[in-house]
């Protein structure tokens, strides 16, 4: 274990490893990036922050080959270099680790590290030298309990990204460049994950990293540089002698709070609208009872993979529960999504783009996806009513662009997150679940989203929400259960537990 | 709007061989009504239910050619023919196949074995690898694909079992003992020299020909034949579309060719199995400006023919028959006998067949040839 | 701004639809004139697209929804036997000539039921469990009909199916209902905006409360039904059926569909598009013959039509992507 050593960044003030200069790029309507600067060092984890739409994605596929610059200049050693495609970037020893790991799920560890370069003589593959590289490599990763011959699809993603990472690696990669690594992980693989960039660092390896997560970049990072609207605003910044408050800032352009409604405080008398009772799913989790009255919020914490967001796939019928039985307002909810959302059951999915939105169709068909065949009078669909829903509550919830007949593709994270509370809102659902309500949400909106939460609640509604970063469930919640490898290991009042508690109670779960 | 008078009023003729089939059905469908109605419902489940029989109200005539008997028929030795063609996935091929087991069936000294009609080269090799390891004493062999199958016919051949060719031609010549062919070309000779003689004397007169599926060497033969017969009287093909050989592709060719051609002469029809479509579309069209000559002779056009109201006017025989021939050459040559109408002695090396035109004069003698479409 | 950029597109794509159309037209007045631009002639057209319309209205739902039908045409040529066997016919004779298309129709559905089925609670791909259907669905009908053409012989039938109000077939008539059907379904129906929600996005759907597994099997049904009806007008076309109906009817369904501008991966579906798709091909057709052109020349057209109508479509695609971004 290396520490992170706060001179280390001035110890290394050499000559950059990588400079960009002036980048622009262009897309047909709009400016992507409008003059970015950024100078890599060797050795040093250079953070990248800013909001969503700040250009971070289009700067790394620059570096990547993925797009040209339509002016400014890259510079690797001081040399100026064209990187026309992704085989070019590779050459230069600049390897990407993308949010959406680009393995292929059919091909096995060793193929998929030496996937573009096989060892091969004659176009016959050499397996075995592959295999014994591909060891070698993941033992120096400290994941030499990973087959090089297991196929990468039957492994989780933690897994995938160490693959991933191997490739780099395999590819003699000077510069790293890895994009929310941590997103995907639970706190005890993004630990070993934070080893791992330690490493490659004290090779001389130059690491850029991107994470909405500014207690990582703390942990991490050396320097960072910061974007927004395309531009870069600071850079070089050193870690350490940067407050947070200045950083979401420079991020901002504004001081924003990162702060949670005050909780209103549930009446005593308030009735139970969902009850939960004895509710298991296989070995997933079992014996999961809670209740959440009218106006409450409920949070469940755990880490990834203890269960959370199946409980609430389950709660909603999205999965069929093995025991237990979920009940609102006294009476039994039919099994299926139908008979959850017939009782008055609404989901907001942890994957929005994927489980939640028509990406390609207006926000308002969206709005209305559970409630327009009950607009519609003998099976003939009232746009009229549906517009005059949907524009009411984007009116409401601020959603911006307060245009309703946008396609949803064209929202930013906070705004597709409201279009989905938007439906259940229109819906009038009894409960709420919500399942990472702010994920891929900038800092900026999260405390909106927040804000819209509580209102929500205030009008009676019963929320059960699940988020990994546990400081945002205890601000959220009035009540939190701390779940534990498919169990509940703790229930109580939100104000009367702290992050460090909920850690020890998790970590101790877990050992039992 | 449907009634039952309908069908005992005699129907007039609008469609092709409606006529009998619909005045003989209505009477036969009386003596079995079923009192009492069944509810729209009740019979539409029974229509789901089982409604697919397509049994015909008389037994239908096995087609058997005009009768001649030689001291050849005489019975001899005991011979095993083996018996391989493409599926019968149209009529003409199911005629073929049915032609040969008929013609085996007068012979009590043959046993022909008769391998499932495939379209696969592959199965029709391991066909014939099966009659080889069999031993039968000869084989006939209408090819799905002549060159594919010349190879393990020569494997036969080798082996001392005759092969008869039919149809389709092997790619070399010391594959088959003998071959019985049709005549394609000749087919589109006859159709034009039929249609010369009908326009002779008018050298404008517009000619269409409804062609079948265009890539395959047979239907450019048939072309070629009647371009050049055409030729020789100073006529030409003046509109031309290929259809194939389905009742749907005849009707859809047929429609756009004579939407094209507000005037036509005559017709020639490759394919009597698409003719029925192309007898709709007509039909649809109400024209009937021009004659029509079919091709191919199955018994529905004969019967259009026979009628002498209808566009048909004549079809060209490409005799469904040469398989039965081949059976009756196979059994020849197993049994070392000669053709006794020749003076030469053995089974000639090569059978072309005629390809004779059938009109109203002669349909009467071609009909138990013709095949069901 | 990319709110109108949104609008703009479909217009667009319908724009260069209809301009292939015209520009297909114009050749065939300079080439054919009178022959081509005449009441009997656009009739042919339309009657030949027939067939093929009606089934790619169906096929269109389908798509939409992100699945595919490669049955149709096997179905087609199904139906029109099982509607034109003896004893169909002899019961047609007794209780009606309704008998043929309600035969048709049934079995079209209770094709399309069981490919339904197979997709939705079989959890089998669609393109599997269609193609199965389709090697099936002929096989059935050549074991039916023994192989052998099938005349109609039921005059009624005809009498209905082969009139002329108007003077337009009743087969054109048929189309016109259907399509005219098909989009109100679509556009203006629950179960349209259920088939584009679930095209869209399959799982945000099932999240939202939508029946998808019941929804594709009634999608299926439909395409089903529609072959049904299709193999009715060959019926009534043909004066005839046949297991062979149908042959390859599932390609050029599948190209007019999408040349139309429904999207192959689901999600946006356009029935207008689909019509204009059919009646380009049909008009194609027509113009080839009418010049005494090869068939083999009038495939490479076609070939060439497809690719550019989906380059076409592609390049509309990522231009709404990038302004809309």
């Amino acid at each position: 274990m290396v520490d992170v050593d706060p001179d280390r960044a001035e110890q290394r003030a050499e000559q950059p490893l990588l400079r960009m200069r002036g980048i622009v790029k262009q897309f047909p309507g709009a400016r992507a990036l409008d003059g970015v600067d950024l100078e890599v060092r060797p050795g040093e984890v250079h953070c990248l922050l800013g909001q969503n739409g700040a250009g971070k994605s289009t700067l790394i596929k620059i570096l990547a080959g993925a797009h040209q610059p339509t002016a400014g200049e890259v510079l690797l050693d001081e040399e100026p270099v064209t990187i026309s495609d992704p085989v070019a970037a590779l050459k230069l020893g600049i390897a990407t680790i993308y949010q959406e790991l680009d393995v292929v799920d059919g091909l096995t560890v060793a193929e998929n590290i030496y996937l573009g370069h096989e060892l091969a003589t004659g176009g016959v593959t050499r397996r075995s030298d592959a295999a014994r590289n591909t060891r070698q490599i993941l033992d120096r990763l400290g994941h030499k309990e990973i087959s090089p011959h297991r196929e990468v699809g039957s492994m989780p993603a933690a897994g995938k990204q160490i693959v991933s990472l191997a490739r780099a690696l395999s590819r003699d990669a000077r510069v790293v460049i890895m994009d929310e690594p941590s997103a995907v992980l639970d706190s005890e693989e993004v630990g070993n994950l934070h080893r791992i960039v330690r490493e490659l660092t004290a090779d001389g390896v130059a690491v850029v990293y991107i994470s909405h997560r500014l207690e990582e970049i703390r942990q991490l990072g050396d320097r960072i540089t910061v974007l927004k609207d395309g531009r870069t605003v600071a850079t070089g910044l050193p870690v350490a002698d940067t407050p947070t408050r200045e950083l979401i800032k420079l991020m901002t352009g504004r001081t924003v709070e990162y702060a949670f409604p005050e909780r209103s405080g549930v009446p005593e008398a308030a009735a139970p609208v969902l009850e939960v009772e004895g509710l298991g799913l296989g070995d997933v989790f079992q014996d999961i009872s809670l209740t959440v009255r009218a106006g409450e919020i409920v949070g469940l914490a755990g880490l990834v993979g203890s269960g959370r967001s199946e409980i609430l796939e389950t709660i909603y019928g999205a999965r069929r529960s093995t025991s237990g039985s979920v009940r609102v307002g006294g009476k039994r909810v039919r099994s299926g999504v139908d008979g959850a959302v017939a009782a008055g059951i609404g989901l907001a999915p942890e994957e929005r783009k994927s489980q939640g939105l028509l990406l390609d169709e207006p926000v308002y068909r969206n709005i209305t996806l559970s409630t327009f065949a009950r607009m519609a009078r003998g099976g003939l669909l009232d746009e009229r009513a549906e517009r005059a829903a949907a524009r009411e509550q984007v009116e409401a919830l601020d959603l911006r662009p307060a245009s309703v007949d946008r396609d949803a593709r064209t929202l930013s994270g906070g705004n597709q997150q409201k279009a989905l509370l938007a439906r259940w809102l229109v819906h009038g659902c009894r409960v709420l679940l919500l399942d990472e309500p702010t994920r891929g949400v900038d800092v900026g909106a999260r405390s909106e989203i927040y804000g819209l939460i509580r209102r929500l609640a205030d009008n009676g509604t019963a929320v059960l929400v699940v988020s990994s970063e546990i400081p945002e469930v205890l601000g959220m919640a009035d009540r939190v259960l701390v779940i534990s490898d498919g169990r509940a290991v703790h229930e109580g009042p939100a104000e009367e537990i702290d992050e460090h508690a909920v850690l020890d109670l998790v970590m101790e779960g877990s050992v039992a | 709007m449907s009634s039952t008078d309908d069908v005992n009023q005699p129907t007039q003729k609008n469609h092709p061989g409606s006529r009998e089939i619909t005045m003989t059905s209505s009477t036969v469908f009386r003596t079995r009504r079923v009192s009492g109605a069944f509810i729209a419902a009740a019979c539409a489940a029974l229509v789901v239910a089982g409604c697919t029989s397509n049994e015909p109200r008389e037994t239908e005539e096995t087609a058997t050619g005009p009768v001649t008997t030689t001291e050849n028929d005489e019975p001899g030795d005991e011979v095993v023919i083996g018996f391989s063609a493409p599926a019968a996935d149209h009529g003409w091929m199911g005629a073929i196949t049915s032609a040969a087991r008929a013609e085996a069936e007068k012979y009590e000294d043959v046993t022909l074995q008769v391998a499932e009609g495939t379209n696969d080269v592959n199965v029709q090799i391991s066909q014939i690898e099966g009659f080889i390891d069999q031993g039968v004493d000869a084989i006939v062999l209408l090819p799905f694909d002549g060159a594919a199958l010349t190879d393990v016919a020569l494997e036969a051949m080798e082996a001392g079992i005759p092969v008869i060719n039919v149809d389709r031609e092997f790619s070399s010549p010391f594959a088959a003992r003998s071959t019985v062919l049709g005549d394609n070309y000749g087919m589109g000779v006859s159709a034009g020299t039929y249609i010369c003689e009908q326009l002779g004397d008018n050298p404008d007169a517009v000619v269409a020909e409804i062609a079948g599926i265009d890539s395959l060497p047979l239907t450019q033969d048939r072309s070629e034949g009647f371009k050049d017969a055409l030729d020789d009287c100073g006529l030409d093909v003046d509109a031309r579309v290929a259809a194939e050989f389905t009742v749907e592709s005849g009707e859809e060719q047929t429609a756009n060719l004579l939407s094209a051609e507000p005037q036509i002469d005559a017709i020639w029809n490759h394919d009597d199995d698409q003719g029925v479509g192309v007898l709709a579309a007509i039909e649809n069209a109400g024209r009937d400006e021009f004659f029509m000559v079919g091709g191919a002779g199955s018994i529905n056009m004969m019967e259009e023919i026979q009628s002498g109201d209808s566009v048909v006017q004549a079809t060209v025989i490409y005799p469904s028959t040469q398989a039965a021939d081949g059976v009756k050459l196979a059994r020849l040559i197993a049994q070392n006998k000669t053709v006794s109408d020749l003076a030469s002695i053995g089974v000639p090396r090569t059978v072309q067949l005629y390809a004779p035109v059938v009109t109203a004069d002669n349909v009467e003698e071609f009909l138990p040839i013709g095949f069901e479409s | 701004m990319s709110g109108q950029s949104a609008l703009r597109g479909p217009a667009l794509r319908m724009g260069g639809l209809v301009l292939a159309l015209v520009l297909l037209v114009v050749v065939g007045v300079a080439t054919g004139g009178e022959r081509f631009w005449s009441t009997g002639n656009l009739i042919t057209v339309l009657s030949l697209a027939a067939v093929t319309g009606v089934v790619s209205i169906g096929m269109t739902f389908v798509i939409t929804s992100g699945g595919i039908d490669l049955s149709v045409g096997a179905v087609v040529g199904l139906a029109s036997v099982w509607a034109s066997t003896r004893s169909t016919q002899y019961m047609a004779e007794d209780y009606g000539w309704w008998v043929i298309p309600v035969t048709a129709l049934i079995v079209g559905l209770v094709a399309g039921l069981i490919n339904g089925l197979l997709v939705a609670y079989g959890k089998m791909p669609a393109f599997m469990a269609t193609l199965a259907m389709l090697a099936a669905a002929r096989g059935l009908a050549e074991i039916i009909a023994g192989r052998r053409t099938q005349i109609v012989f039921v005059e009624p039938f005809f009498d209905v199916l082969q009139a002329r109000p108007l003077g337009v077939p009743m087969i054109v008539w048929i189309v016109v209902v259907v399509a005219a059907a098909g989009w109100f379904l679509l556009n203006r129906t629950t179960f349209g905006r259920r088939t584009v929600a679930v095209g869209g996005n399959a799982e945000a759907s099932r999240l939202a409360g939508i029946k998808i597994k019941r929804h594709t099997l009634y999608l299926y049904g439909l395409t089903g039904l529609t072959a049904g009806i299709g193999a009715v007008i060959l019926l009534a076309r043909t004066t005839a059926g046949s297991s062979t109906h149908g042959t390859l009817l599932e390609l050029d369904v599948i190209a007019a569909v999408v040349v139309g501008g429904t999207l192959l991966a689901g999600g946006r579906g356009t029935i207008t598009g689909t019509v204009l798709g059919v009646l380009i091909f049909s008009t194609l057709t027509n113009v080839f013959v009418l010049n005494n052109l090869d068939s083999s020349v009038q495939a490479i057209a076609k070939g060439a039509i497809i690719v550019g109508a989906v380059l076409l479509q592609q390049w509309f695609a990522s231009r709404e992507r990038t302004t809309s971004t």
